[in-house]
């Protein structure tokens, strides 16, 4: 927490302070007064007029807390109220789209989510999350603030323009800019492992890692990476194509038009090869099939591959932490276990550091739900 | 390569006279959901009866996993890990969540109901669906939405580690909000490996939920066809007519009670 400068008006003090108690309140969920004022450093008469003032604005609420630890009054518990602040999370998927309505704590208040078989035409997609977003507001009695999107491509972060989505067969839509005119609400794309990443972060795996790559497969694999508490971006917001990372040049074509690109070994369909599925087999069909595997060793080759790029993307990124995603949460224990050894012995930086960690997210296929919602939140935790 | 859960072969089922399942040929896969579709008095309430061993088979075959089972009522199925989610009497009204999701199984420390450990599994079951619910697992369920409800009586299947799942109309009783709410739920538990069996009227929901589509046509299997490959129109065709184009019954008009 950076503190207000020197002639920094009070005022501006004040909002900087309540963002941070917000952000405090939305990320770790309900907390004393006590616990604010210790965390925060701030005293207990600036916490209570704080605190005050957001429970007026009914963005937070305040109770006795049901266990009281030793005597004397109790520090009265702040809960901040999903209501008062709802954002819409969308996670456009390869065979799927999955939304959700989040509330100011990060608590799922609905869900709606469905099969993109027939079609991927980005103008169905909209109007179906446009229509999506009307049921849900009248359901839940609910006026969303703003709106983040995770889509499996390469994003421009300043205006959500997507690039390429080559498994969505997406090239320039101008995602953000469309959303906005139909929504009419503030729109924020983002890339989904970046999104994962950013989950991950606030609220999975890595929350106490300032050091961190969250890679996750759906159907393609891809990276985010937040290195000194910061999202890693590159010129425009173009990173995270670690799955395009060559590995073998003896490998299979890629669509990008490289050979034996890393995704083309670890992907879904390298994966439901290993398993021997058909390539396209649905996501709960691999998942049973992993479930099932009586003899991991099928997967000898796929984690072979799987080390060898982690122990690369280790060496040059030097992360205290790698969380696997997505498909990647339904590995066999033995086999997650077996790759983060191997990292751990190839990677001279893994061996500097004292073994990077490699674990599977706990947010498993909601990652990019809940990264997308992080993402519509940053500007309103400044405005509430 | 993942072997179905469950495999029916040749059910056949008779009312008195009125022969009602014919020959009943159908496949659940784990981590897929399969659509049951017909029209009314189709015979899709009667075949997920007979799988909950409700109705007994006059003939024909039941696996699971691969092993001919005989299901002989609800305990049978519940012991096999098959979860039945009806339309309306899923839970019990006068019960709390708790209640309901234990009902019939309850948990014992030396012969008494724990109750504490079951709260917490109730508790953690909801949580593990990232769904919102109530406030607490001990709210009488005549209370709950039917939303919420169908959203308990799902949670059951994750409580006990079930393998499959058959949903009788499980939405038809709510409003277009709440029915996406549980058919989100519906493929999530796909995705976590359960073999999902979905009996529904509504063809959007269907294609938006479903990975393969099975067509009963007066009490005939007439296709079980991949969501991907074929349109509303053709699976339209299927409940109506038994046929569509390749698809289907050879001779539907030959097809009788
Ligand atoms: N217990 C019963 N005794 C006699 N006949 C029955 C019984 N249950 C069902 N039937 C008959 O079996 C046929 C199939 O009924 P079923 O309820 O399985 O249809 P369904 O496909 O579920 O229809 P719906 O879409 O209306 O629910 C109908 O002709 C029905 O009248
Ligand atoms: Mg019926
Ligand atoms: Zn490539």
């Amino acid at each position: 927490m950076t503190g207000p400068t020197s002639g920094t008006r009070p005022d501006e003090i004040r909002r900087h302070n309540r963002t941070a108690l917000l952000r405090r309140l939305h990320v770790d969920g309900p907390s004393t007064r006590a616990s604010l004022a210790a965390e925060l450093g701030l005293n207990r008469s600036t916490i209570k007029a704080l605190v005050d003032g957001l429970a007026e604005a009914g963005v937070v609420a305040e109770r006795v807390p049901a266990l009281r630890s030793g005597a004397g009054r109790p520090s009265l518990l702040v809960l901040p109220q999903p209501q008062a602040a709802v954002v819409i999370a969308i996670d456009v998927r390869v065979e799927h789209v999955a939304m959700g309505f989040v509330g100011l704590g990060g608590e799922i208040l609905g869900r709606d989510s469905w099969n993109l078989h027939r079609t991927r035409d980005p103008g169905e997609v909209i109007t179906h999350i446009v229509e999506s977003a009307r049921l849900m507001a009248d359901d839940l009695d609910a006026d969303a603030v703003g709106v983040g999107v995770s889509v499996p491509g390469v994003v421009r972060r300043a205006d959500g323009h997507v690039h390429e989505a080559p498994n969505l067969h997406w090239t320039d839509v101008a995602l953000g800019k469309r959303l906005e005119a139909v929504l009419k609400l503030p729109v924020q794309v983002g890339n989904d492992a970046e999104l994962g990443a950013l989950a991950e972060h606030v609220r999975g795996a890595a929350q106490a890692s300032s050091d961190m790559v969250y890679i996750s497969a759906d159907v393609g694999v891809g990276g985010g990476v937040i290195l000194s508490g910061q999202p890693l971006r590159g010129t425009g917001g173009y990173v995270g194509e670690l799955g395009h990372m060559v590995v073998n040049p003896r490998g299979n074509r890629c669509y990008c038009g490289c050979d034996g690109c890393w995704e083309t070994e670890v992907g879904e369909p390298a994966l439901c090869r290993a398993l021997g599925l058909p390539d396209d087999a649905p996501r709960g069909t691999v998942v049973a099939a992993l479930r099932a595997l009586d003899d991991p060793s099928v997967l000898d080759e796929f984690a072979g591959w799987l080390a060898l790029g982690l122990a690369n993307i280790v060496n040059v990124l030097g992360p205290e932490l790698v969380v696997l995603g997505d498909l990647y949460t339904a590995l066999p224990d033995a086999v997650v276990d077996s790759v983060s050894t191997a990292v751990q012995r190839r990677s001279l930086v893994s061996r500097a550091v004292g073994g990077t960690q490699v674990v599977t997210s706990p947010l498993g296929r909601d990652a990019k739900l809940v990264g997308a919602a992080e993402l519509a939140f940053e500007p309103v935790l400044e405005t509430l | 390569m993942s072997e179905p859960i469950l495999e029916l072969r040749g059910i056949n089922k008779s009312f008195g006279p009125v022969h009602v399942l014919h020959d009943i040929d159908l496949v659940v896969n784990p981590g897929e959901v399969t659509a049951l579709v017909g029209d009314n008095g189709a015979g899709k309430s009667t075949l997920v009866k007979c799988i909950a061993g409700i109705h007994p088979t006059d003939s024909g075959e039941v696996l699971f996993n691969g092993q001919p089972v005989q299901i002989r009522g609800p305990r049978d199925a519940a012991d096999l890990g098959i979860e039945v989610v009806y339309q309306d009497l899923a839970l019990a009204d006068n019960l709390d969540i708790v209640q309901n999701m234990f009902l019939g199984r309850e948990r014992t420390k030396a012969g008494l109901l724990d109750e504490t450990d079951m709260e917490q599994a109730a508790r953690k079951t909801l949580a593990s669906l990232s769904v919102r619910t109530v406030k607490s697992v001990r709210t009488q369920v005549s209370s709950l939405s039917g939303g919420q409800r169908q959203t308990v009586a799902i949670a059951k299947a994750v409580l006990w580690n079930s393998k499959v799942v058959l949903l009788d109309e499980p939405t038809a009783a709510l409003g277009v909000a709440q029915t996406r709410q549980v058919l989100d739920l519906v493929r999530r538990l796909a995705e976590q490996g359960l073999g999902v069996v979905l009996i529904s009227h509504n063809m959007n929901d269907v294609f938006e939920v479903a990975d393969r589509i099975a067509c009963l046509y007066l009490g005939r299997m007439a296709a079980v066809v991949s969501s991907k490959e074929v349109t509303h129109g053709q699976v339209v065709e299927l409940i109506t007519a038994g046929r569509s184009g390749d698809l289907g019954i050879a001779r539907p008009e030959a097809a009788t009670i």
